[in-house]
This record gives structure tokens, sequence and C-alpha cells, in this order.
């Protein structure tokens, strides 16, 4: 089976989109307070509105990056499809949510608290805690559901656009 | 000191802590209270709920003793001075901040003992009793130090000294005699998810002395200009520890259900941050110049509201996360059989509108302050000021959390009054969209309402509610926030009248759906203040703060409550809300004598 490296991007650049734009409605709805631009773009600057620009733009970049990580899988196996794609999503929300947020961010983010920081410090953020649980309880869920819409588009646009 | 049946009185306990958790120390040396990891985690040692059984790290002399005790200057580093017949001996207690050079302890309680006069013998006992007593604990020694486990939690004790311990019946117990001149280190090192770091004592006496630094190094950035400087530098280092580091988050106190009655059931978990705290937690930052403190709370205050704007609930946990549900541990025997023990808050079901007010005055103090909002945030706060247009009409369980009947509090509406009255000024200045016109139209009839509703012809004041015709001490916030009334000071004087003993103010005489007493509260009595020196009574404000400032216990703390007749502390402790009132109070004050210099100038 012929797997599409552009498809894979311009699923990367579509399931982006909605991933983005899912977690965005879930803010709206009061489900979570994940805001993965913010998280990204506060990295560089304490200024919200510029946060959050820069954050978009980092976050369009990794779903690029993983867009071609999941083509490097596909290639591998032989095999895309919508269906792959989502199992693939599947533990792509778990390395998001369960060790690259959870774990990795607050320990390299100048602006984000962690459970060491001490009466020394003033960060501006709060940790995501385990399983993303401190910006509301369905937070993991719905990142859950998200990644795998993105995959399943990158899945689909890779298997598709050949 | 005298512990009555095991607990030594509220007012007998000074505060450590680290930004992250805190533990209580009462004078006899005896660590009664400490949650781990977090301040609102299970509780390691609760010898204050339960005399017996809930566990401790206790230190004294061996024969009859007479301690005084004190903070290092400027610092939250406490001090305890154990005279005997035989000698005189130091207890330095803290909890050290962590070293981002090198691996140090997740959570550290340092103990270090030094002799200065003759030979006294001391006695130790660690008990932990993990998960508020219920957690099965293991406890070992190996490689020289003494482990205790249980389940995910683990705590490492070092000792520097001849005698190890024994264990014996769940507690490790050893016995010490320093001589002139020597010394000896407990570290105390606690871990959660993680292995623990083994302390050594050097790297122990080092962290102690940085950790000393910091705090002076912190304290000796306060500003403030005024009659009370100790007070205001103390409750400003009190606020500290209740600031809970990783989030910005300020507890509203560090313990759960201190009682307001000895032997009543009005004991509640303060391991929570309540909104209504907000105007004051950022006032108070921002006039003592602490403005990253005050930046980190303020983007707390906006995230944590996120999953519920524009609707703001009551309070909220530290880290964010959201189970609050309100919990009975019928294990604990409860603070001098003041039952039940209670985790978590029920109140966050409630409805109380004058967080509006709180959390508008908050955002109001920090756009002017910094000068700028930015557009999310801008839009939330207009959409919250929106939400109060539609919904002051609603009833509310008020500022005192009536676990009754919802009814039309006054100071809820008068809040919300200044919510929307903030809400303009910050539209026309621009920090947010501006619907000042729609706003104040709204506070305008919000205003004739409780004009209509809320004031009592017999009784010269304003009301608890149309339907509780008397005199609340909640009222003065009203002149605090400055709503505008010619009826305020007719208001001050009711609550001076119906409400005041002495420097005690009781925050209402009627019923509140709870049975049981309970004592005066001790922020009205600083409202009081607060609100003379907002209506010009300077000499009844200066007055009032110093017979306050003379009420706090030895090392500057208050609790919740006070029992008017013996002073005796009641309510959790130390309790943020009464050191907030009284920084707030000094604050004014200053503001009010220098304002009057300037124009006598």
């Amino acid at each position: 089976m012929t797997v599409s490296l552009w498809g894979a991007l311009v699923g990367g650049v579509i399931g982006t989109i909605v991933l983005t734009s899912g977690l965005r409605v879930a803010q709206e709805l009061g489900v979570t307070r994940m805001d993965i631009p913010l998280l990204l773009g506060t990295i560089f600057t304490d200024e919200r509105d510029r946060a959050s620009a820069i954050g978009y733009v980092i976050h369009f970049v990794n779903g690029l990056l993983f867009a071609l990580a999941y083509y490097g899988v596909f290639r591998a196996v032989g095999h895309a499809g919508w269906l792959f794609g989502a199992v693939l999503g599947v533990v792509h929300a778990f390395l998001a949510g369960g060790i690259l947020l959870t774990a990795l961010l607050p320990v390299v983010h100048p602006r984000m608290g962690t459970p060491w920081t001490d009466a020394a410090e003033t960060p501006l953020l709060e940790a995501p805690g385990f399983l993303l649980a401190n910006y509301g309880r369905r937070t993991l869920i719905w990142t859950l559901v998200g990644h795998v819409v993105y995959g399943a588009i990158v899945g689909g646009f890779a298997a598709g656009l050949t | 000191m005298e512990r009555i049946d095991g607990y030594a009185p509220i007012r007998e306990y000074a505060l450590i802590g680290d930004g992250r958790t805190a533990a209580l120390i009462a004078r006899d040396g005896s660590v009664d209270w400490l949650c781990l990891p977090n301040l609102d985690s299970p509780s390691v040692f609760a010898r204050m709920l339960d005399a017996e059984g809930g566990g401790s790290f206790r230190l004294e002399p061996t024969i009859a003793f007479q301690a005084e005790r004190r903070y290092l200057e400027g610092s939250n580093v406490l001090e305890t001075t154990f005279a005997t017949a035989e000698g005189r001996v130091r207890v330095t207690d803290a909890m050290t901040l962590t070293e981002s050079r090198r691996l140090s302890p997740m959570r550290e309680l340092v103990r270090k003992v030094e002799a200065l006069a003759g030979t006294v013998a001391l006695r130790w006992a660690l008990e932990p009793r993990f998960g508020y007593g219920r957690a099965e604990t293991r406890i070992e020694h190996r490689s020289g130090r003494w482990f205790a486990h249980a389940g995910a939690d683990a705590l490492v004790l070092g000792v520097s000294a001849a005698d190890k311990g024994d264990l014996h019946r769940g507690a490790i117990t050893g016995e010490l005699a320093l001589a002139p001149g020597e010394s000896a280190v407990f570290s105390l090192s606690a871990a959660t998810g993680e292995p623990a770091v083994i302390p050594g004592r050097e790297d122990a006496e080092q962290r102690l002395e940085s950790t000393t630094r910091f705090w002076r190094e912190w304290s000796g950035r306060l500003h403030y200009e005024g009659a009370w400087p100790e007070a205001v530098t103390r409750s400003a280092l009190a606020l500290k520890l209740l600031t809970f580091a990783p989030s910005g988050a300020i507890v509203a106190a560090p313990t759960t259900s201190l009682p307001e009655w000895i032997g009543g059931g009005r004991n509640w978990d303060y391991r929570f941050t309540w909104l209504r705290d907000a105007s004051f937690t950022l006032n108070g930052l921002l006039r003592l110049g602490y403005h990253d403190e005050a930046h980190a709370f303020f983007w707390w205050l906006m995230h944590a509201t996120r999953l519920t704007q524009p609707r703001l609930d009551v309070l909220y946990r530290l880290d964010g996360s959201e189970d609050t549900r309100e919990r009975l541990l019928p294990e604990l025997t409860g603070y001098r059989d003041s039952r039940p023990v209670r985790i978590g808050n029920g109140a966050r079901d409630q409805v109380q509108l004058d967080v509006y007010g709180a959390v508008m005055e908050a955002i109001w103090l920090y756009g002017r302050a910094v000068g700028r909002l930015d557009g999310d945030t801008g839009r939330e706060v207009g959409r919250i000021a929106d939400y109060v247009t539609k919904h002051w009409r609603d009833k509310d369980n008020g500022i005192w959390e009536v676990r009754d009947e919802r009814t039309h509090y006054i100071q809820s509406k008068g809040l919300c009054w200044v919510a929307l009255d903030r809400a303009c000024a910050l539209g026309e200045i621009g920090l947010i969209p501006n619907r000042s016109e729609r706003w104040r139209a709204e506070a305008d009839e919000l205003k004739a309402w409780v004009y209509e509703h809320g004031w009592d012809e017999e009784l010269q004041s304003l009301v608890r509610a149309p339907d509780l015709r008397e005199v609340d001490a909640s009222l003065l916030l009203l002149a605090v926030f400055g709503y505008e009334s010619e009826r305020i000071d007719a208001t001050i004087a009711a609550v001076e009248r119906d409400l005041r003993e002495g420097p005690y103010v009781y925050r209402y005489r009627g019923g509140d759906g709870l049975a049981g007493e309970e004592g005066a509260f001790l922020a009205c009595s600083f409202w009081l203040a607060n609100a003379y020196a907002r209506t010009g009574r300077l000499d009844d404000a200066n007055a009032l703060m110093d017979e306050l400032v003379g009420l706090a216990n030895d090392v500057g703390l208050y609790s919740e409550e006070i029992h008017p007749r013996t002073g005796e502390f009641l309510g959790n402790f130390p309790q943020a809300l009464t050191h907030l009132a009284l920084i707030n109070a000094a604050v004014r004050i200053a503001d009010v004598e220098a304002e009057r210099k300037e124009r006598a100038a």
C-alpha cells in the first residue's frame, strides 16, 4: 500500500486545526482549562496575547512534526488509514497528556509550578497534574478524543492522497 | 503551657512552612500538625485533632521547663528556648526550601538543638500517622536512619545524636543530653511518589541557614510606613506560608476542623482558596510591594476560575483540581472532643454573590497597578460583569456561608454593586470592553433596591437581609470597598452598638441554620478599624488597631475567632482572612493619615 507524505502533512495541518479548535470549544463549554497555545507560548513570554500567538505557531509546527512521525510509522508497517491513525492517536494522546505535558513541560517551563516549587519562587502557571486533572477532570477525555481525531485525519489523508 | 486532655491551646501554636506545606508547633516543642506533601494533603501529624492517635513529633526536656519562643527576626524560622533547673537549651525549627543545584528532600523539617547553659536532657518521639491516622504505617531502621512508609508516602529521620532511638508501639523515641556548645540536628525528610532523599547533618544545617537568609531577604522587601510595622511584617510572612507556591493560590488556613466553639460542631476544612479573599490579597500584596506574588495570584485567579466563568465558585482547590467534596473522619476524636472532623468543604456548592465584588475589585486593583489586561482576560472580565447584571437579584447563601435557605443578603447586593462599579471603571479606562452605560444603569437600580429593602428605620442600619432584620458585621465591607451611601456611617454605628464588645466584633446575633455558639470574628474587628479610617474616624481606627494588635499570640499570629471573655483562640489557625484584614486596615490607616498630612501641608 502506498503512503503519502503530502497526505500526512495536509492531514497534520487539518488535524491540528480540529484538535486545537476542539480544545478551545471545550474551554468555552467549561469542560477544561487546558489551553495548549498558552502553555507553549508562555515558555517565551508572560504577555498572554503574545504567548497565545506564539503558542499557536508552535502547536502547528508540532502538529506537522507529529504527522511526519505518523508517516514514519505508516511506512514502517506498510499501511495507513483512518482507523490505524486513530489507534496511533491514542498512543499520541497518552504521550502528550501523560508524559510531555504532565512530566516534561513543568520541568522545562520557566513560568510553571512543579511539586518542588517552594516559597522562593512565584510561578505564573499551575502544573497540569497527574493525567491533566488539575485543568478539569474531563481534560484527559477531551485530549484523548482530540488526538484520536487528529490521528484518524492524518491516517486518512496519508492513505487517501496517494 | 498546660495541655487539656492532651490538647495545647490553639493560641500556643506557631507556624513554619516552605510554601508547599506547613507545620504547627506547640510551645512545648511538639509538632502537632503536618500534611504531606502539600497543605491540602492528608496529615502525618494530627495530634491537634486526636491527642492519642493523630501523630506528632515531640522534642522536650525530660524535667519541668519554661518555654519562650520567637521567630528569628524577619523570618519564618522558629526558635524555642527551654529553661530548666539544670540549664537552657534552644531548638530551631524550620521547613527548609529546596536547593535548586543539589538533590534535596521533597519536603524537610529540620529541628536543630543547641545547649546554651548547663546540661539539659531531652526526650524525643516521632509518631508518624499517615493518611489522617488511617493508613497502615511500616517503620524500620536501616542505613543509620529511620524509615516510615505508607503507600506512596515516606518519611526518613536522620538524627545526629548518640542515641538513635528505639521503636516502641509505632513511635520512635530517644533521649539526648547536650553540654554547652554541643548541638544535634533532627532532619525529617518526606517524599511522595518518588525515592526519599536521605538527609545528612551538614546539608540540613546549610539548608536551615539558606532558608533563614531567604526569609530575611523576602521580608526586607516589605514596604510599609505606618504605626504597626511588626504586626504587618508578621502577617505578610504568615501569608507567604499560606501561599501554595506551585500555583500561587492562598489557603484560608492550613488546618481543618479546629472548632469555632470548644466541643461544638462548627468545624470546617479551610485548606482551600476562597475567592472572597481575592481583593484583600491583591491589595495587601500590591501595597506592601510584593508585585511578583500579586502577579502570580492574579494569574492563578483568572486561570482557576476558567472552568466556571462567568459564574464564579466560592472556593477552589490549591492545585486547580475540582474535588472539594465534604467528608467526615470519624476515626479522629476532634480537638478537645469537638466533632465531627471534616475534610473537603461543602460551601463549594453554595451561591455567594459577594465573590463577584471581591474578584472585580481585585481585577481593578491589578489592572490599575499594571496598566493593562490582555484581550482574553478583558473579555472574560466583561462577561463576569454581564453575569452580575443578570444575577444580582438572585437569592444566595451570603458571605457567612449560611447553611439555611437562601435569601437576599444585603452585603451580597452591595458587593454586586462594587463589581459593577469596578467594571465601569475598568471599561472607561479601556482595560476591558466598555459596556459601562449598561453596567452603571444596573448598579443604580441595585442601589435603589438596597435602599428600599435593606434599610431598617428602627435599627437605623442596613440589615442582614430584608427578612433578617438585624445588624451584620459584613456590612462593614461596604464601607471598606467604598460603597457610596450616606447610610454607611449609620450602619457602622449600629455595628458598634449591637455587635461590638471592646475590641471584639461578632458576625451577627441571629441564627444561621447551625446549632452551637461561636466566638467573636477577628476579621470583623479589623474591618471595623478599616471602616473607621475610610469614613474619617482616624482616632477610633488607631485606638481599635492598637487593641487588636495586642490580641495576637506571642509570635504574632491570629486564629479565625476569639473567645471574648477568655481570649482563647477558636477556629482554624492561623487564619489568612484575619491577617489580610490586619494588613488592609493598617495600610488604609497609613494612607488616610498620609492624605491628611498632605492636605495639611
